[in-house]
């Protein structure tokens, strides 16, 4: 009879009397066959996938990226709880970094980066990209971020947290669109994309050129003491083409980035000079049957990569007159060609009653197999100033090297009595460069009523050295170590997932991880030998307040320390405060803002500056949201209170007052449906 | 090509009127040329759902030549079979067609966008939007739809059935994109409503959860009382016992609801929440029906598919490109004068989501295929 206790208690709220059913307005009836305002849209769109292991998950969707204005990766994972987009504090270049549950490092090689699932890491920093590349978010159809560890699934560098970018399908886009945009800072681009179905073939093309001055806000003391602009413009293409033939599917990519700026500078001196150029192209190809033979299922993929990160015009690391070693300065273009090859084997086999297993294997070939430095000085004993030559040898920056990974991983996930199940996984890697490593993954999930998902997670996870690291050669004073291991994280984590009521969505995730075999420069080499500890969690809050009305909001905390020092690990936020509004109003329009709180991000140990202060953004996006045909309109403003927003640069980098981001700016796009 | 097809989407839609009224057919024949040999894969789709029906069997018969001989000896031998012989022809031109649907914001305009789409690509002629709002004048409207020789509409929404429920009497409409008709438009002839057709969600109730035996419904008369007929008979065909409960308010229903759960025996009960807004409330009854059937694991599955994200075990929901394809098959039928296509008719354009996290509650594991049948899957995560 307990049971039965709400059902009678509904009897007493309800034993007032009800009138028989008004009439119902257009939507009313509609909502009856579609759903309400907030979910019609899932219902009119397309098929969503199931995750590939229970773990802290955030997907973000176009439509949330169209609400938020974001007109890059970077601006919409800004919006991911406990997840902070700061800038490459390692050679002081601008390119976005990723900092997860307080792992935030120069260039954040702890965070894998996949576009459709192939990894987008360079080998030479081991982040997606050395330089501002900026993905556009246009032909995305949603991203994927999954917070802790992915290695067990993913390899190398799903360490902190892993992002997975999916392109939009020709399903995804259905029909053709051209769209132009302009604003602040000199920024413009206009873009094309197309989806739909030609014959037998599925195609999905995008094509985006653009350009931006970037921002120029004032760097007041430089690594030589000098103050002046950063230097962050670009011009830029991507193209993008998908087309699907039955079982197979073929992906190309195409990112150039042109007369890229160079930040501060990579010694942390002003160059307004230099000049960089970086040029990737990724091709996959992929064949997938869901039914290959009885309760199994098989994806095939193989997947090519070619970057060229050039130095087009010198860069400048210290202009004359400022080093006497040095009279004429240090300029140099180091330039590298890298390519690699995956190949894999995905099966999923669903024929046990409560199992299903999924295994795959694969090979990686990874190569920086070409490099080139003119340069106007040595850094060997004794450094000194030499005209302008081809450095060869130990003088080089680097030589070419090239790693090849064999790997497979087995996964179960056990459903052992009901609403229980059982994820358990593991994964060997073995490695050219640095050898074997193996990691495992747990969770176990307990379904413990209608409205209300626990989950109890475990995992290990590891960074693969850079080839930096490991083989950098030209300055005695930074030498690569071939002999170095990868870094190792294991982490616990625990979530609760409560759907309060239809319109109220809550969940919170608390972790603890401990790193180990920390990669750092201790003398004149890098070294493993650093060790970290952090914990922390992240509560999140989804509602739908009224029909035309969803309020998003998250808050983050995290605590890490670095245990060869017991400080403060430094520059990721200790707190960080999101909220965002979506109200949808009139016939077609949406007003959403977003405020986001960036709190007591602690100095790392050594740097005696203040902490850096605290900030608050606010930004606002208008749009249209129209049917198929027609022009569609939107209109952003972000920091609208021009708060002065920093992020840290290193103690060691003489830049004394951070790496300033833009205030107040504007963005006004149109698109045409054709 | 197109015309080809679109005289197919005819017949099949004449077919399925046919059967729906005359549940003594038992042999469905369809003729086509030879030479339309490749578009045959449009519609044995359709055609193979319609052969799951117990006591249907589809003939196909390609002629080279429609003085074929064959074309008699196939009628004598279903004559010999005792069957009865109907012939649904569609063909002919029914001249441009005028859509009216409700000129409403995002984001369920992109409903009745998709559906335009799915009527743009089906029709032989041309296809003229109106958008629907308060300043609808009936007056200009007809003489313009005179003007464009325009006599048949395909009416969307309420608001579109209501305005075309206005216009000259000859014009044939056809309505589509309604759960709920109300009475005072009802003039209409053929309405393809939003309803799932209850014998495509026992089947799949029955696919899914083979050892269900019995489902109950509570319903408002007023609002489903035809549609509880076609489950009556759709449960027969399935063998399935539907234990239909009416209520004419809230109240009444939320004591319904407690006590079939009083009663419920989880190994062969299931609940159907049907498009009803006196029986199924969202805010209130339907979180406590959701927790009573996780509870004491009697599954249910429903006809509005934002119930699935909330934990219904699955739910029918439109194929919106389909059902404007099938608007069109069947304003042609009707503008052909056969009468068997009117009245309304539940929706049979649908596709399936389900919930994953409550069918292994339930422990039902669906097959590799059905999985892959599914359109949308919850929990997103």
């Amino acid at each position: 009879m307990q049971r039965l206790r709400p059902l009678s208690a509904l009897l007493l709220v309800t034993a007032s009397g009800l009138v028989a059913a008004q009439p119902l307005t257009e939507e009313e009836d509609l909502a009856q066959a579609y759903g309400d305002k907030n979910f019609v849209s899932i219902a009119t769109g397309t098929r969503q996938l199931l995750s590939k292991a229970p773990s802290s998950a955030t997907v973000i969707t176009a439509e949330t990226i169209a609400n938020m204005g974001a007109r890059t990766v970077s601006q919409a994972l800004e919006a991911v709880p406990g997840l902070h987009v700061s800038r490459n504090n390692l050679q002081n270049i601008y390119t976005p970094t990723y900092g997860m549950r307080g792992i935030l490092t120069g260039t954040s090689p702890q965070v894998l980066m996949m576009v459709n699932g192939i990894p987008r890491t360079s080998v030479y920093l081991g982040n997606p990209d050395e330089q501002m590349v900026e993905l556009p978010v246009d032909n995305i159809a949603r991203i994927e971020v999954i917070r802790g560890p992915g290695s067990a699934i993913y390899g190398a560098d799903a360490f902190a947290g892993t992002i997975n970018i999916i392109t939009k399908t020709a399903d995804d886009i259905d029909g053709t669109s051209i769209a132009g945009g302009g604003g602040s800072f000199d920024s413009w681009d206009t873009w094309f994309q197309h989806g739909g179905r030609h014959g037998d073939l599925d195609v999905a093309a995008y094509f985006k050129v653009g350009s931006t001055d970037g921002q120029r806000r004032i760097i007041r003391h430089d690594a030589i003491g000098r103050s002046g602009p950063v230097n962050v413009g670009y011009d830029s293409v991507d193209g993008q083409l998908d087309i699907g033939y039955g079982n197979f599917r073929w992906r190309t990519s195409y990112t150039l980035r042109r007369d890229v700026g160079t930040g501060v500078g990579i010694f942390g001196a002003l160059d307004p000079t230099g000049k960089i150029r970086s040029e990737r192209l990724s091709s996959d190809l992929s064949w997938s049957d869901a039914n290959f033979a009885r309760d199994f299922s098989l994806t095939l993929q193989a997947a090519f990569m070619h970057l060229a990160n050039e130095v087009t015009t010198p860069l400048v690391v210290i202009p004359g007159g400022v080093d006497p070693t040095f009279p004429d300065g240090m300029i140099g273009d180091p330039s590298k060609w890298e390519r690699q090859a995956r190949f894999s084997a995905t099966g999923v086999y669903s024929g046990f009653a409560t199992h299903r297993i999924r295994l795959g294997l694969g090979h990686d070939n990874l190569e920086i197999y070409k490099t080139r430095e003119n340069k106007n000085f040595t850094l060997l004993p004794p450094p000194s100033q030499l005209p302008m030559y081809r450095a060869s040898g130990a003088n080089l920056f680097l030589s070419p090297h090239e790693r090849r990974v064999n790997y497979f991983y087995l996964q179960d996930e056990w459903n052992f009595a009901p609403d229980w199940t059982l994820t358990g996984g593991i994964r060997r890697d073995l490695y050219s460069d640095f050898g074997g490593t193996t990691n495992p993954r747990l969770a176990l999930v307990w379904e413990a009523r209608h409205d209300l998902t626990v989950k109890l997670m475990y995992g290990s996870a590891f960074r693969a050295p850079s080839f930096v690291e490991l083989y950098a050669t030209g300055n005695p004073l930074i030498m690569g170590n071939p002999n170095l291991r990868p870094e190792k994280i294991d982490t616990l984590e625990a979530a609760v997932t409560w759907q309060v009521n239809r319109d109220l969505q809550t969940s919170l995730s608390l972790f603890q991880h401990k790193i180990t075999d920390i990669i750092s420069q201790i003398g004149d080499t890098y070294r493993n030998g650093g060790k970290q500890k952090g914990h922390g969690g992240e509560l999140e809050v989804n509602w739908a307040a009224t029909d035309n009305l969803r309020l998003t909001g998250h808050y983050a905390y995290q605590k890490n320390t670095d245990e060869t020092t017991d400080h403060d690990a430094g520059y990721a936020p200790h707190h960080q405060l999101y909220a965002r509004a979506d109200w949808r109003f009139g016939s077609g329009w949406m007003l959403s803002g977003q405020v986001n709180r960036v709190a007591d991000r602690k100095r790392a140990w050594g740097d005696t500056r203040p902490a850096l202060p605290d900030y608050t953004s606010t930004d606002l996006t208008l749009r249209s949201i129209r049917p198929r045909q027609g022009w569609d309109f939107s209109l952003s403003v972000y920091n609208l209170f021009n708060a002065d927003i920093r992020e840290p640069s290193r103690a060691d980098s003489g830049i004394i007052y951070d790496l300033p981001l833009p205030g107040r700016s504007f963005w006004l796009q149109a698109r045409y449906n054709l | 090509m197109k015309l080809l097809f679109f005289r197919i989407l005819a017949v099949i839609s004449l077919v399925v009127a046919s059967f729906s009224t005359h549940a003594e057919v038992k042999h469905i024949a369809v003729i086509y040329a030879e030479g339309d040999d490749p578009a045959q894969q449009h519609f044995t789709g359709p055609l193979q759902s319609i052969d799951q029906f117990s006591g249907i069997e589809i003939l196909y018969l390609a002629l080279d030549d429609p003085d074929d001989p064959l074309l008699v000896n196939s009628s004598l031998l279903l004559a010999q079979r005792k069957a009865i012989i109907k012939l649904a022809t569609a063909g002919g031109s029914i001249g441009p067609i005028a859509v009216f649907y409700p000129d409403i914001g995002e984001p369920y305009r992109s409903v009745f966008s998709k559906i335009i789409e799915g009527i743009e690509e089906n029709a032989d002629a041309k296809v003229t939007r109106y958008a629907i709002g308060n300043n609808f004048n009936a007056e200009t409207v007809s003489s313009e739809l005179k003007q464009r020789d325009i006599r048949v509409i395909i009416a969307l929404g309420r608001n579109g059935l209501h305005a075309a429920s206005a216009l000259d009497k000859n014009i044939v409409v056809v309505a589509g994109g309604i759960v709920s008709v109300p009475a005072s438009d009802e003039r209409s002839s053929t309405i393809l409503s939003l309803a799932p057709d209850p014998a495509l969600l026992f089947a799949k109730l029955k696919s899914l959860a083979p050892k269900t035996q019995r489902v109950h419904v509570v319903f408002d008369p007023r609002q489903n009382a035809w549609l509880i007929k076609l489950a009556r008979e759709a449960a027969r065909s399935q063998g399935l016992e539907l234990l239909t409960y009416e209520a004419g308010d809230l109240k009444n229903a939320a004591a319904i609801y407690n006590s079939i759960f009083a009663n419920a025996d989880p190994r062969h009960d299931a609940l159907w929440l049907p498009q009803d807004s006196t029986t199924v409330d969202e805010s209130v009854v339907l979180p406590l029906v959701l927790q009573e059937s996780w509870a004491r694991g009697i599954p249910v599955f429903s006809s509005n598919v934002a119930h699935v994200k909330r934990g219904a075990l699955f739910a029918l929901y439109p194929d919106n490109i389909e059902l404007g394809r099938n608007l069109v098959a069947s304003a042609v039928g009707l503008a052909s004068g056969n009468p068997d296509v009117r009245g309304v008719l539940p929706l049979r354009n649908v596709l399936t989501a389900f919930n994953t996290r409550t069918a292994s509650h339930l422990g039902l594991t669906p097959s590799p295929a059905q999985k892959r049948s599914f359109s949308l899957l919850f929990p997103e995560q």
